[in-house]
This record gives C-alpha cells, sequence and structure tokens, in this order.
C-alpha cells in the first residue's frame, strides 16, 4: 500500500483500500443518513471500531441533523413494549447487576395454594403495566415440584398457562386466545446463565406439550423460560429474535 | 406528553451513566422520557406500528447494554439515543426489503421552524434551517427523506428517475455543502 494509514485510513495495509477513503466524511455523512448500501454499511460499521476519527465524523454528522429528527411525532407506546424490555433485561442483566429485582417476573406456583394471589415479587411487573397473576395448580401432582403462570398482555397478544413439570421434564402450554397473530410464530426458550438460549419448541396449537431436554433438568432450578414472538416457523438459525413477552425463572420448592 | 427538552440534556446524561451502572429504575426513566420520541423516529421510518414497538423495545435493550458506552463529551444525549433508534428502525427497513408503499410525507422542513425549545436546541434548528435552505432543492430532497423516512439510493432514484451514482452524487454535495454552511454560520 503506497499511502499510509493517514487519519482516516484502514490500519491495515494488507487489505484494499475501503469505500470511505476518498470521502470519509460524505461516507460518514450518508451512514447517519442511512444511504450506504448493505456492503459498505457493514464494512463502515467494521471500521467504527476502530477507527475515531470515522465516530468523531459520525458523531458530528448525528449532532448537526438531530434537530430533524426532532420532527417526528413523539407517540406513546404500547404497554407490552415496556414489559418485553424488562423481561430482556431480567433475562440478560450483563452480570453488571445481580440485585433482586429480576425476581419482578418469577412466576412461582406453591403446591396447595388454591386462590388468586398478587405476590409482591408481581407488584412491580403490575406496575409496568404487565398484568400477571398466579394461580392454583388445577391438577396438584401428588409429588414433585410443578410451576404454573398465567401471562395476560392486554389483548394484544393471546394469554397463555405455561406449567412446567421439572419431574417429567415438561412444559404445557396452553393459549387462552383463539389464535396467534397469523403471520408470527410463539416460541418457548429456556435460558441458563452463561449458555445461549435453546429453544424447547414452538407454541403452535392451542395446547401444547413441550420436552425439557434431559441434559437440562438438573439445571432447571437457575434456569429461565422466556416465550418470545418469532416469524412463522420459528426463529431464523434457532437464535432468537423477537420481543420476549414472557418470562419467568424456575425456583426450587 | 413527555418530550426530550435541550434543557433536560444534564438529567439525560445522568440517566444513561446510571443506567450503564445497571440501574433498572434509570432505565424506566429514560424510557419514560425518551420513549415517546423515538418511537415516532422510529415508525416514520418502518411505517408499521408493530413492528416499529419491536424496534423500540430492541433500541432500549440495546441502550441497557451499551450505556457505558456514551460519552458526554461527545455530544449531547439526544442525538446519540436518536441514532440508536434510527439505525436499528433502518437495519430492519432494509431487512424486511419491502417495497415502499407510500408517497413521501411532505413538511418535515416546514416542521424544522415549528419545532418548540423543548424539542430542540434552537440555535442549532435555525442554523440546519437556514443551511437545508440554501443547499439546492432535488439535494435537499434526499437528504430529508433518507435521514427522516429511511428512503434509499434506489427508492430515491426512482423517485427522481435518475441513475443511482446521480443520487449518491447529490447526497454527497448535498451534505458537503450543509456542512460547509453549517460551519460557517
Amino acid at each position: 500500500m503506497s499511502t499510509g494509514p493517514g487519519k482516516f485510513g484502514p490500519g491495515d495495509g494488507a487489505e484494499a483500500l475501503p469505500f470511505w477513503v476518498e470521502d470519509p466524511d460524505g461516507a460518514a455523512g450518508e451512514y447517519v443518513l442511512g444511504t450506504l448500501d448493505a456492503a459498505e454499511r457493514a464494512a463502515f460499521v467494521r471500521a467504527l471500531d476502530r477507527t475515531p476519527a470515522l465516530r468523531a465524523a459520525v458523531a458530528a454528522w448525528e449532532a448537526r441533523l438531530a434537530p430533524l429528527a426532532a420532527t417526528a411525532s413523539a407517540m406513546e407506546p404500547d404497554p407490552r413494549v415496556w414489559a418485553g424490555i424488562e423481561a430482556q433485561v431480567a433475562a440478560h442483566p450483563d452480570a453488571q447487576d445481580t440485585d433482586a429485582a429480576g425476581t419482578a417476573r418469577i412466576v412461582r406456583l406453591e403446591r396447595g395454594l388454591r386462590r388468586w394471589r398478587f405476590g409482591a415479587a408481581a407488584a412491580s411487573a403490575l406496575a409496568a403495566g404487565l398484568a400477571l397473576w398466579i394461580v392454583a395448580g388445577p391438577r396438584p401432582a401428588p409429588d414433585g415440584r410443578q410451576y404454573l403462570a398465567v401471562v395476560d398482555r392486554g389483548g394484544a397478544l393471546p394469554a397463555l398457562i405455561v406449567r412446567v413439570d421439572l419431574d417429567r421434564g415438561r412444559v404445557h402450554v396452553r393459549s387462552l386466545a383463539a389464535e396467534t397473530p397469523p403471520d408470527r410464530s410463539l416460541e418457548l426458550w429456556y435460558i441458563h446463565a452463561g449458555t445461549a438460549p435453546r429453544s424447547l419448541g414452538l407454541i403452535t396449537d392451542a395446547t401444547e406439550t413441550l420436552t425439557v431436554p434431559s441434559d437440562l433438568r438438573s439445571d432447571a432450578p437457575d434456569a429461565t423460560l422466556a416465550v418470545t414472538v418469532e416469524p412463522k416457523g420459528g426463529a431464523p438459525g434457532g437464535k432468537a429474535t423477537g420481543p420476549v413477552i414472557y418470562s419467568g425463572r424456575l425456583i426450587r420448592e | 406528553m413527555p418530550i426530550v427538552k435541550a434543557s433536560d440534556d444534564a438529567d439525560l446524561a445522568r440517566l444513561i451513566r446510571s443506567v450503564a451502572e445497571g440501574d433498572r429504575t434509570a432505565l424506566r426513566a429514560l424510557y419514560t422520557a425518551t420513549a415517546p420520541k423515538l418511537l415516532g423516529i422510529i415508525l416514520r421510518i418502518v411505517q408499521d406500528r408493530g413492528a416499529a414497538e419491536d424496534a423500540l423495545q430492541e433500541v432500549f435493550v440495546r441502550i441497557w447494554q451499551r450505556a457505558g458506552s456514551y460519552d458526554p463529551n461527545g455530544g449531547t444525549p439526544f442525538p446519540w439515543l436518536a441514532a440508536i433508534a434510527r439505525h436499528k428502525a433502518i437495519d430492519r427497513l432494509r431487512q424486511e426489503k419491502v417495497a415502499r408503499l407510500t408517497q413521501a410525507e411532505e413538511g418535515w422542513l416546514e416542521r424544522l421552524a415549528d419545532l418548540g425549545d423543548g424539542e430542540a436546541d434552537l440555535a442549532r434548528r435555525d442554523a440546519l434551517a437556514h443551511c437545508l435552505d440554501a443547499v439546492e432543492p432535488a439535494q435537499r430532497d434526499c437528504l430529508v427523506l433518507a435521514y427522516c423516512e429511511g428512503w434509499s439510493r434506489e427508492e430515491l432514484a426512482a423517485r427522481h428517475d435518475r441513475p443511482v451514482n446521480t443520487i449518491k452524487t447529490w447526497l454527497r454535495r448535498g451534505l458537503t455543502g450543509l456542512r460547509s454552511c453549517l460551519e460557517a454560520v
């Protein structure tokens, strides 16, 4: 490479000159506008990580154009948005916080409990607009650990009953509403700290029985179950992409 | 209606710092203060309410993860938040590759003049309005539709009935003119 890395240079003489070298400020402006083509955009994002001068150029364009962003009309989001954010933040606390707030969405069935109960832990979830309550198991098992949750999301999505039977390694999901959104699928995930979420399968029918893989059962007391809304047919590549509509940690009694 | 005020910059910066420390109450406060405006920004790009709200959720999860990377010396908080929202919206728009069904909404420039001091820094607003006005009209149309509604080079080429390369040239010239003007103001 005859030219040095320079102010905006690639910093890596082995590769061809990147597209933005000729007009780095224009490329940064187009990145902020969103008009770079897909390949340029991907290359530019990678370069941003290692090129402070490009980051500065991007920040300058963001500041210059920001008044135009403010011309958008503000509108109140549906409460499900915050509920989804809370659930996802709880499922991925980033090791930085281990506080008890994560228990806000824990839904726990105690055997023999035969009345509606609003737990203290559920109170903050209610405050966030998430109607969530705990019910007694209609079919108490003589032994074993059962957990049950009823989740209602204000009509935008079907209410779900999720029963987890750890002894049998089964998860029963029952959808209370007539149908899932026609162009989407609901997918159930098993999340254990430090590992990628594993799909337990799609919730396709009104009543669904899914299996907790045997190698996961011993982890269950520390695991979180989550239900996400995915494209029809399930998450592409087995990786959750959609909003989390339900998340609850399992606790050993 | 919670709106983003220029005078709230210090408050927003404080909230972002608390979020970086893992404070969920601060995340909630940041959401209350900025989510309606960010939803508006996303919605005029992706145009579908449900998709926009999904994107908004992803935006706040990203803010939660990336709050530590916000540098108060690098700029005020609102452009940082708006950038996360716009990039998420544009990524989603490009992924879906659906044809643009609606006509361009005219009048974003006019709205610029109507923004109150609660919604934008007035000096920056006036400078941008003045300098956009000085940009050649076709170039200005491309800049504004790309920024506000997420129009791609190809879509702008179809709108103006010009080759994609011409649009690219217009965008670059428009940006250069805008920058020179803003730096001279």
